[in-house]
């Protein structure tokens, strides 16, 4: 089942990018323009689509069947929500950070994963400020990468 | 003779030693701890790199790969899980060793392969590359197009599993490279108006999104933290070495030699090195049935395979600028940055810089063995270092990682993108080695068949009018049509089974 909708994903993805790849302008000293590989790239992932849905649909009629009876247990909502945690607080550092500063984002961020992961709280929060401190000093004033700087401007 | 010699004073200062140890210390660590694999190190690795000279650069990526793949047997052998999946071939054998109380004796084996398959790996880069290095002197754009065709249909013919997903795969990479302004026209494709897009994607946001967020994901949405250590051994390491190196010395050699050439294959790593390595073992081995049943013959094979792998996939990455493996396309991308442009040119470089890289080969395989040894006598250190702590930390250096490549937040929303797709893909069976194959190669594809249709006035048959160009495109097309014919042949030995029964 899971295969047949990225079949068909690809297969929307494919119809898009040829649609795109359309646009691109032509020129006439070039007998292949900047639509030439877009174009053959959104052709595969409509081939390549297709065959991966179309291998799928004789088995579709059985995994439905036995779906129903499994529904509950084909989808653990818990275990997806977390596994979409470490994106959220990604999220979380892109918005933040700039008025936040870097390090305190970073420490928030290890600090929640920690949490979640039942990690005892004087541990979580012990690691979480050492190793914000560390990697904030290493990027920002060993290798000189301009980390967002946020309340710690203030601080001087 | 200068050229060697300035290799050598650009290995043998601190700065270089230093990077090596550490880079040591930093692959056994992270092949240990299971989860963590050797081409997430080196992607991690990347950010620190950039602000090295070019030899503890590539210094601290050989030596922490090499290091990286043989640790992977210290979970493996204590935990059955594989600490990379160089190891995953031959983990049930580790593991049922392990409970017999020869864990140690079965890590010391791994340990002498490994710095063996490596130094056998090495020898070939060494000796191989430079000659074919004078061949690739003669190649043109045609050939570098049926070069770059030939390593992507490689990565789809050699996938495990399904090769409609490693098409796919391979897809979403070529889609990639072309993000940004045609080389041709000056045309911006897929940028949506992002002026960061303008300049293409940067393929390392992409390896970390990959490799190491998909990682962190499947981490977090499993509850398995994986950690119940039985008794470690305490019984010799290096004891029965001897004797097992007397038994088994002609699997170390075929290990190694089919290590280095799967190695050099595109799209073939390490662990396809392994895997293939074990079965041909087994296939040949006068006690087949006690393979997988905690027999260090399979060991033997598989560890001096995987390796003698990583050398061979310098091969091609030296050579053409055709990645082996996931970690030589990194390493491609590391090598442009300092300098080295990859290449048959990069063998007439006077500096000296290509002997510091063979000579770092040595080096990191040399210095596996006294570092192999510290960690097998302090494994558990390794095992029980606690997963739940360490990956909010290595997401942490993916963040700052990902944004210190061009000092720019578009590379974390890439590596976030890239990362969530990933997950999604590895959760269905989805081979990623494709996709970074695509990325690297992509451009050199497009980039070689335009500049060739420009020479040729748009005639596609010019790309069989050279004699190598028309050899390398005769080998793709076999190639592609090598599942029709062994389905042919298939059909064919059938049919005249069946029919020599009634002729009799």
């Amino acid at each position: 089942m899971r295969d047949l909708l990225l079949g068909l994903a690809f297969m929307l993805l494919g119809a898009v990018v040829l649609t795109v790849a359309s646009q691109y302008p032509t020129m006439a000293s070039l007998q292949y323009g900047p639509s030439l590989f877009p174009s053959l790239i959104g052709g595969g992932f409509l081939i390549g689509g297709l065959v991966l849905s179309a291998t799928q649909l004789p088995t579709l009629k059985r995994q439905m069947s036995s779906s129903e009876a499994n529904a509950g247990k084909m989808f653990d909502l818990r275990s997806i929500l977390v596994s979409l945690l470490p994106c959220a607080l990604i999220i979380f550092y892109i918005f933040a950070s700039e008025f936040l500063g870097a390090a305190l984002c970073l420490g928030i961020i290890m600090f929640v994963l920690m949490l979640v992961r039942k990690t005892s709280l004087p541990l979580a929060l012990l690691v979480s400020l050492i190793a914000s401190l560390i990697i904030y000093f290493l990027f920002s004033r060993y290798l000189l990468i301009p980390l967002p700087e946020g309340l710690m401007n203030f601080w001087g | 003779m200068e050229a060697f010699l300035l290799g050598l004073q650009l290995v043998f200062n601190i700065e270089t030693m230093l990077v090596i140890f550490a880079a040591a210390i930093f692959g056994v660590f992270v092949g240990a701890v299971p989860g963590l694999t050797a081409t997430m190190a080196v992607a991690l690795l990347v950010p620190i790199t950039f602000y090295m000279d070019p030899t503890p650069a590539i210094a601290a990526i050989v030596t922490t790969s090499a290091m990286a793949i043989f640790a992977g047997d210290i979970p493996a052998t204590y935990l059955n899980i594989p600490g990379t999946p160089s190891s995953a071939a031959y983990v049930a054998d580790s593991h049922l060793l392990a409970h017999k109380g020869r864990a140690r004796e079965t890590l010391g084996m791994n340990l002498i392969c490994s710095v063996f398959g490596g130094l056998f790996g090495t020898l070939i880069l060494v000796f191989v590359s430079p000659s074919l290095a004078e061949v690739a002197l003669q190649f043109s754009s045609f050939e570098y197009f049926w070069l770059a065709l030939l390593g992507l249909s490689c990565s789809i013919f050699i996938a495990i599993g399904s090769r409609v997903k490693a098409f796919l795969s391979l897809m979403i990479g070529l889609l990639l490279s072309t993000v940004g302004l045609d080389m041709m026209s000056g045309a911006p494709r897929f940028t949506f108006g992002i002026p960061d897009l303008m300049g293409g994607i940067n393929f390392i946001p992409v390896m970390i999104g990959m490799f190491a967020l998909n990682e962190l994901m499947l981490f977090y949405g499993s509850r398995n933290e994986g950690r119940e250590l039985p008794s470690l051994s305490k019984d010799s390491v290096f004891k029965q070495a001897p004797k097992h190196v007397k038994a088994y010395w002609p699997n170390m050699i075929r290990g190694s030699s089919i290590g280095t050439l799967i190695g050099a294959l595109p799209g073939a790593g390490a662990d396809i090195a392994a895997w293939i390595s074990y079965a041909v073992g087994k296939s040949r081995s006068k006690q087949k049935q006690d393979y997988g049943t905690g027999h260090i013959e399979g060991i033997v094979d598989a560890s001096s395979a995987n390796n003698s792998g990583i050398s061979g996939a310098w091969v091609p990455a030296l050579v053409f600028g055709i990645p082996g493996d996931s970690i030589t396309a990194i390493v491609i991308g590391v090598l442009y940055m300092k300098g080295m442009n990859p290449g048959p040119t990069i063998f007439m470089d006077g500096t000296g810089l290509i002997y510091a890289l063979f000579i770092v080969f040595f080096l990191a395989n040399l210095i596996m063995l006294p570092i192999g040894y510290a960690a097998i006598k302090s494994a558990k250190v390794f095992i029980l270092t606690p997963r739940k702590i360490l990956m909010p930390i290595i997401l942490c250096f993916c963040l700052v990682g990902a944004f210190s490549i061009n000092n720019s937040i578009t590379d974390v929303w890439i590596m976030l993108l890239i990362g969530f797709i990933a997950s999604i893909l590895a959760r269905c069976d989805f081979p990623m080695a494709p996709a970074i194959l695509g990325l690297v190669l992509g451009t050199t594809l497009e980039n070689s068949f335009m500049s060739s249709m420009l020479k040729s006035n748009g005639d596609l048959l010019s790309f069989f009018s050279r004699p190598i160009s028309a050899g390398l495109g005769a080998l793709v097309i076999l190639l592609w049509l090598s599942p029709l014919l062994a389905m042919a042949y298939k059909k064919l030995k059938n049919n005249s089974h069946n029919k020599a029964p009634r002729i009799s």
